[in-house]
């Protein structure tokens, strides 16, 4: 009797202090979604003049801000598409064949994973600056497939270490070559591990703002355009752009869970 | 396909071996390697009145970064670091534990919960405590109305804020790592321990802790040396006087025009992550723990 | 287990994301159509000051002349020197230096000669700020708008009769003050305050001024050149060395605040338009440089960002609102008592430099 009631007590204190860390961690969103409904029009935008939801209409004309999203589309798309094809070719080699300085590659791999960020960043901004190569799209997608490809790589050797090679010789001893080898037998024992890491990589592109700030040159990424209007107070569309994603986020979420739930027989 | 190419391609590796690992090797190459050793270089050199950088070789940037007020800063973003590990810690193993062994069927959502707030840009929610804090903010609504307090609250632009958004910032790094270790931690061994009498407090230091000490050390690594490099936290909640290393490599790059100093610098956070990441490894730290 | 959740997760975010991201694709290429349209003529990269270049004249000016302008934003002078340095040649066409600044990019070698045949507008700038000593003839610039590092102070919060620099040095005003993210501002504000040059060169002076500094570092909570109005407006601030016209701002929003030009003379600066080198588009850049010289476009400018004004046609249709609000239009007397920044040797800049790294950590 004396238990129940202490455990309950203790039962009652971690949902309480769960709450608190969940309170902790929604807060500064609530207040995002909050001033994305202030009817204020003048910066720096700090005081409430009560509700409005004319922000999440002249979101659509706001084409700086729209366009800074298209560029952080596009860079996580492409910067995507190639750190999965670099990544999963390299992990896949790495873990094949034997050759020199297989050592250092991986040992290197562990550079832009640990190294802080702001290191990275004037590292890559000195080498674009003395090699001439001038800054913007191309230096974002290179600077942003160079973080993401040791993740793809993690994500993919994490598949591999439970790979048969045995089925690969078989395949060549019925007589396919290496390349079908690869796209019929190999890829899709990988693809989780691929998507996984693929999907890792969007990620990261996407909330990019330390290495960006250095190599961006005059292209705006959707963070960066955020850090310049922090700068004169965010203006309530720039809020109410966040609220949307967001919110559409969730939803997808929640929807895709249930139907992971429900169909989770028939898959496994 | 003739018998003899196929013959001679299952062979010979090399070929294979250059397709595949070969763009990986020149992006190390090219964008990790050739960078960081010019950085190396560069610390070495000096500027020249209009800023350029002269590579002719000196230690003075070195030198400089010896003297007491560079000693400070860096001091200082150490315990800024470290009091933001050690937080980190405080509330992510206890927060981690319980949803971690919860039996809810909730508890994949709970899980969900920690990684959402990560969809919405981190600068944006940082600047959301910025306005919430500020003596125009919601809090200071709150409190007045709950009649707390009057007028003003004051806790913007201090060192406690910056530590305030970095926590923030880094939670979810030390959750996560946690809720691995933890879920695996075995539940019998527990009872056992509770059983053999003994009481909670010496199961955890000396069933729990131990056994999930990994994810300790990887969520430690994973707060704590990203946070020497965060400008942008000490910027929008510091008030820009809470310097780290990471905002002195900044201006040097942004506004001072001084890249050897930024690089001598940047040479300086390097050793410390290494050392770091070697006293991980010693202590039994798996590096494929840090990646993903 | 992790991984799988990160991946559904991620999944289901890149998922959102493109969705999103058609959707928006869906508005670019409306845009990108009206673009092409408006884009016929080329771009403009302009490199300007935060918070001192309005939108709506960026967007009339793109309307009338069917030149697409990309502006990017900077807070001191020496980010943009270094953003201008660390870039391609030509990655910007216009940019808006400081006088000493101006000095500077022309020893340099890093300004393009403006062509006067198509600036008639010149004719509207007042005499006296032609010919400056920065750039003697007006071969690289043409001057936009100026004032002063002036100080604010919240009446309703602050006691203190505050007249002069050294006032802010007070230490009632603890952990309450804004100042400019400007390392040249804030130690000239203390080289002032101590009584000496505001760009002081004597080593031993200026160690006398680092120690100083330490007196106002107690005091500054904030330091933002972008938008230091903001501090004071939201009551987390209650004085300040910040820029006129932000004072101006705030003393729209928050009566109490009150602006008032130092004993000891202000920090003063005049900013002005000048094209790089490497300008790829020399012809827009011309024709950007006209348009802001006329006095519609530039009253445009000052009802939005009330500086002190070059040009003289602008300040009249402006009126007495303007004329009169000493943050708006500084008082002649505060001018003529004020100093420019002067450009330091590299071996003074760094002891400069050093200062204010020593004051920031």
């Amino acid at each position: 009797m004396k238990r129940t009631v202490k455990e309950k007590r203790n039962k009652g204190i971690g949902i309480v202090f769960c709450s608190a860390v969940y309170l902790f961690l929604f807060l500064p969103i609530f207040v995002v979604v909050a001033n994305s409904f202030n009817a204020t029009t003048t910066k720096p935008y700090l005081s409430w003049k009560g509700f409005t939801l004319d922000w999440y209409a002249k979101l659509w004309s706001n084409s700086s801000l729209l366009e800074s999203f298209g560029n952080t589309m596009l860079i996580a798309l492409l910067s995507t598409l190639l750190s999965t094809v670099i990544g999963t070719l390299g992990a896949v080699g790495i873990y094949r064949y034997k050759f020199k300085g297989k050592g250092i590659i991986n040992g290197l791999l562990y550079i832009p994973v640990v190294i802080p960020e702001i290191v990275i960043g004037i590292a890559l901004l000195t080498i674009f600056s003395n090699t001439g190569v001038p800054r913007g799209m191309l230096t974002l997608i290179l600077s942003h497939v160079s973080f993401c490809v040791p993740y793809v790589i993690f994500n993919v050797r994490a598949r591999l270490s439970g790979y048969d090679a045995s089925i690969e010789e078989a395949s060549m001893d019925l007589g396919a070559n290496r390349i079908v080898t690869f796209f019929e037998i190999i890829l899709p024992v990988l693809a989780p591990g691929i998507a996984g890491g693929a999907l890792l990589a969007f990620t990261l592109s996407i909330d990019d703002v330390i290495i960006s700030y250095f190599v961006n040159g005059q292209t705006k990424t959707y963070p960066l355009k955020v850090m310049e209007s922090i700068k004169s107070g965010v203006s309530p569309d720039v809020n109410a752009l966040s609220a949307l994603l967001l919110l559409g986020t969730i939803g997808l979420v929640f929807i895709t869970q249930s139907g992971i739930l429900s169909g989770k027989h028939n898959k496994v | 396909m003739s018998g003899k190419t196929s013959k001679h391609e299952f062979r010979s590796n090399t070929l294979p071996a250059l397709v595949t690992v070969g763009p990986v090797a020149l992006l190390l190459l090219f964008l990790v390697v050739a960078p960081l050793i010019l950085v190396a270089v560069m610390s070495f050199c000096k500027t020249d009145e209009y800023y350029n950088v002269v590579y002719d070789f000196t230690a003075a940037n070195y030198g400089k970064l010896l003297s007491v007020d560079y000693l400070k800063i860096y001091a200082r973003s150490l315990l800024i670091s470290f009091t933001t590990t050690l937080i980190c810690v405080l509330i992510g193993y206890p927060f981690a534990y319980i949803i971690a062994r919860t039996k809810s069927k909730k508890k994949k959502l709970l899980y969900m919960l920690v990684i959402i707030p990560f969809w919405t840009n981190s600068l944006i929610r940082i600047y959301g405590w910025r306005s919430f804090l500020g003596n125009s903010g919601w809090l200071i609504k709150i409190l007045t109305f709950l009649h707390i307090a009057d007028g003003s609250v004051d806790l913007l632009y201090k060192t406690g804020t910056t530590i305030l958004g970095m926590v923030y910032c880094f939670v979810p790094f030390m959750v996560l790592p946690l809720y691995t270790a933890i879920e695996k931690l075995d539940g019998s061994l527990l009872e056992a321990s509770s059983d053999l009498g003994a009481r909670p407090l010496r199961t955890l230091f000396e069933v729990i802790l131990p056994l999930t000490s990994g994810g300790i050390f990887s969520g430690c690594i994973m707060v704590f040396i990203p946070c020497l490099g965060y400008f942008f936290v000490s910027n929008i909640l510091g008030g820009g006087n809470t310097d780290m290393i990471g905002n002195l490599i900044e201006r040097q790059f942004k506004s001072a025009n001084n890249w050897p100093l930024g690089a001598a610098l940047s040479i300086i956070l390097i050793l410390v992550t290494l050392l770091l990441v070697k006293i991980y490894q010693k202590l039994g730290g798996d590096m494929d723990s840090l990646g993903v | 287990m992790k991984k799988r959740l990160m991946v559904l997760v991620s999944a289901l975010s890149f998922a959102v994301m493109c969705m999103a991201g058609c959707g928006e694709t869906g508005a670019g290429q409306a845009n990108a159509a009206g673009g092409e349209a408006a884009g016929d003529k080329g771009e403009l990269n302009l490199f300007v000051w935060t918070e001192y270049l309005p939108d709506s004249v960026v967007e009339k000016f793109e309307k009338e002349t069917g030149i697409k302008v990309n502006v990017s934003t900077y807070s001191s002078n020496e980010d943009m020197l270094a953003k201008v340095r660390s870039e391609a040649a030509g990655a910007y066409d216009v940019l808006q230096p400081s006088d000493y600044m101006v000095a500077q990019l022309i020893a340099q070698g890093m300004l393009k000669e403006l062509d006067f045949e198509r600036l008639p507008n010149f004719s509207h700038i007042g005499e006296s700020y032609k010919d400056p000593s920065y750039d003697p003839g007006n071969v690289y610039s043409v001057p936009y708008m100026g004032g002063a590092g002036a100080i604010a102070v919240n009446t309703d919060k602050v006691d203190l009769d505050i007249t002069s620099y050294e006032d802010l040095f007070d230490p009632s005003l603890e952990g309450k003050l804004v100042v400019l993210d400007d390392f040249r501002a804030v130690i000239g504000m203390t080289n002032k305050a101590m009584g000496y040059d505001l760009s002081e060169k004597d080593p031993a002076k200026l160690a006398l001024v680092s120690d100083k500094l330490m007196e106002l570092k107690k005091n500054v909570a904030l330091y933002d050149s972008d938008s230091p109005k903001s501090a004071l407006i939201s009551g987390d601030c209650y004085a300040g060395m910040i820029w006129s016209a932000e004072i101006a701002m705030a003393m729209a929003e928050v009566p109490s605040i009150k602006v008032i030009y130092p004993d000891e003379g202000a920090y003063l600066f005049f900013d002005n338009w000048v094209v790089t080198k490497d300008s790829p588009n020399y012809d827009n850049a011309m024709e950007w440089m006209n348009f802001m010289m006329d006095p519609e476009n530039m009253a445009m400018v000052l009802e939005e960002f009330p500086y002190l004004c070059a040009n003289t046609d602008a300040i009249a249709i402006m009126g007495e609102e303007y004329s009169s609000n000493p943050a708006k239009n500084p008082p002649a007397d505060a001018i003529a008592k004020g100093s420019f920044v002067e450009n330091l040797d590299s071996d003074i800049l760094e002891l400069y430099s050093d200062m204010w790294t020593k004051l920031k950590e």
